[in-house]
């Protein structure tokens, strides 16, 4: 995706995106080998309903978040409600896009900490000591540790411990983007096959791969690599292109999103044990 | 048996949940209510345990996402309204998490599940054990510990 229109999202009418409902019928009747359209399709829909994000963005301004940080947010919760939704349950897709976006713009506030004002010493500091990790990762073939990136910036390591902290209160993706740049543009080999196949032992394994499969791409590529794969969160952030905290982030917040799920199951279908 | 003073701490008993004492300077313990929201508490102590005792940033990460897991492993087989304990131990080559719950059932943490599996990749050694007391009811823990990675002190060897 090339960057957001500018001008001002307008009021949404369902009109607007009367033309997109067939594009759904067609994904959800598509052969599932099908990749090639499946993805084309995904793209159209995404692209298609990005004025919505913008306006639910647009609802959520002026609380310390920058525009464009939000409309991000409010753009994987669209991702995620085109990738959940299933046209053959009778609602229409706005109504059921609209609380999904505004609950992920929603968790956004909550998990983020955004309200924690973070003074921008620190910000600066956090952003440095995320470049220095990358860095230092690839010089020394493994992770740093706070004391390596403290002599590497030539700061004390009191001063990285606060500014691993200031990520942590302010778990930021925009600041993650400045340096991992466009991540959108993964060339991710699918190797959702094998996860299947190195999952099966695992006992809530039918329960669990259906929520696996409903991740977002680089999520769930994530989430193999580092549980099928074995790879090191460092290793991961190269192969990715992105910030290891970044990483960190992702695979967080993917683990507590399965956890849920399979909780959710559980209280549905109550198993003795 | 001495018994700690908790009376004004109203409904959360614990009552013969003396831990042993702690062994040293660098053991650290926390009790907090069996509840999710204090999921974020848990995650940072370990997180800044792990840094001050400069352990790599995977291993710090790693560490984070494992005490998650572990605690809410624990917390959803916890009696509710009662108290989960955490300790950490941090020595020269591990980072060590014991956390304790009481639950209502002896049956043990599946080593099946997908919770296990992520648990084994995060960390070096994973354990879980029930003990029942009898009234006092089944204890759970889970038990987990990371190692240091070896990090070549500038200067010391090619």
């Amino acid at each position: 995706m090339t960057g957001f229109r500018a001008q001002p999202a307008q009021p949404t009418s369902s009109n607007e995106y009367e033309h997109l409902a067939p594009l759904f019928d067609e994904l959800a009747a598509l052969d599932e080998a099908d990749e090639a359209r499946r993805a084309e399709l995904r793209d159209q829909l995404v692209t298609g309903h990005l004025p919505l994000a913008e306006h639910i963005a647009q609802r959520f301004s002026g609380r310390g978040v920058a525009k464009e940080d939000l409309v991000q947010v409010a753009t994987v919760g669209l991702i995620n409600a085109v990738d959940r939704y299933d046209p053959s349950r009778g609602t229409d897709f706005l109504s059921f896009a609209v609380p999904t976006v505004m609950g992920e713009v929603r968790r956004h506030f909550r998990d983020t900490g955004w309200l924690v004002r973070v003074p921008r010493r620190l910000k600066e500091l956090h952003l440095s000591i995320s470049s220095a990790n990358t860095e230092l990762a690839q010089r020394l073939n493994r992770a740093p540790t706070p004391s390596e990136i403290a002599a590497h910036l030539g700061v004390s390591q009191d001063e990285v411990f606060e500014g691993l902290e200031a990520g942590n209160a302010y778990h930021s993706m925009s600041l993650d983007e400045v340096l991992s740049g466009d991540t959108e543009n993964l060339a991710l080999g699918d190797t959702l096959g094998e996860e299947d196949t190195a999952l099966e032992g695992v006992e809530n394994h039918e329960a669990l791969l259906p929520l696996i499969r409903e991740l977002p791409e680089r999520e769930r590529k994530i989430l193999g690599l580092r549980f099928v794969h074995n790879m090191t969160q460092t290793q991961i952030a190269e192969r990715i292109g992105v910030s290891q905290m970044h990483v960190s982030r992702l695979l967080a917040r993917t683990l507590e999103r399965l956890r849920e799920g399979l909780t959710e199951q559980e209280d549905e279908d109550p198993v003795s044990s | 048996m001495v018994r700690r003073q908790y009376s004004d701490y109203g409904e959360v008993k614990v009552t013969g949940w003396e831990p042993p004492p702690l062994h040293a300077h660098n053991d650290i313990e926390l009790w907090l209510g069996a509840d999710l929201v204090h999921l974020p508490i848990v995650r940072s102590v370990v997180a800044t345990i792990a840094t001050r005792a400069d352990f790599d940033l995977d291993a710090i990460a790693d560490l984070r996402l494992a005490v998650d897991e572990a605690c809410s492993t624990l917390i959803t087989r916890a009696i509710p309204g009662t108290t989960m304990r955490c300790r950490f131990t941090v020595s020269d080559e591990e980072l060590r998490f014991t956390g304790t719950v009481k639950s209502a059932t002896d049956s043990k943490p599946s080593t099946k599940s997908f919770g296990w599996r992520v648990l084994t990749t995060l960390t070096d050694a994973v354990d879980a054990r029930v003990t029942t007391n009898g009234q006092e009811g089944h204890q759970v823990d889970i038990e987990i510990a990371k190692r240091r990675a070896v990090v070549d002190v500038p200067g010391a060897g090619a």
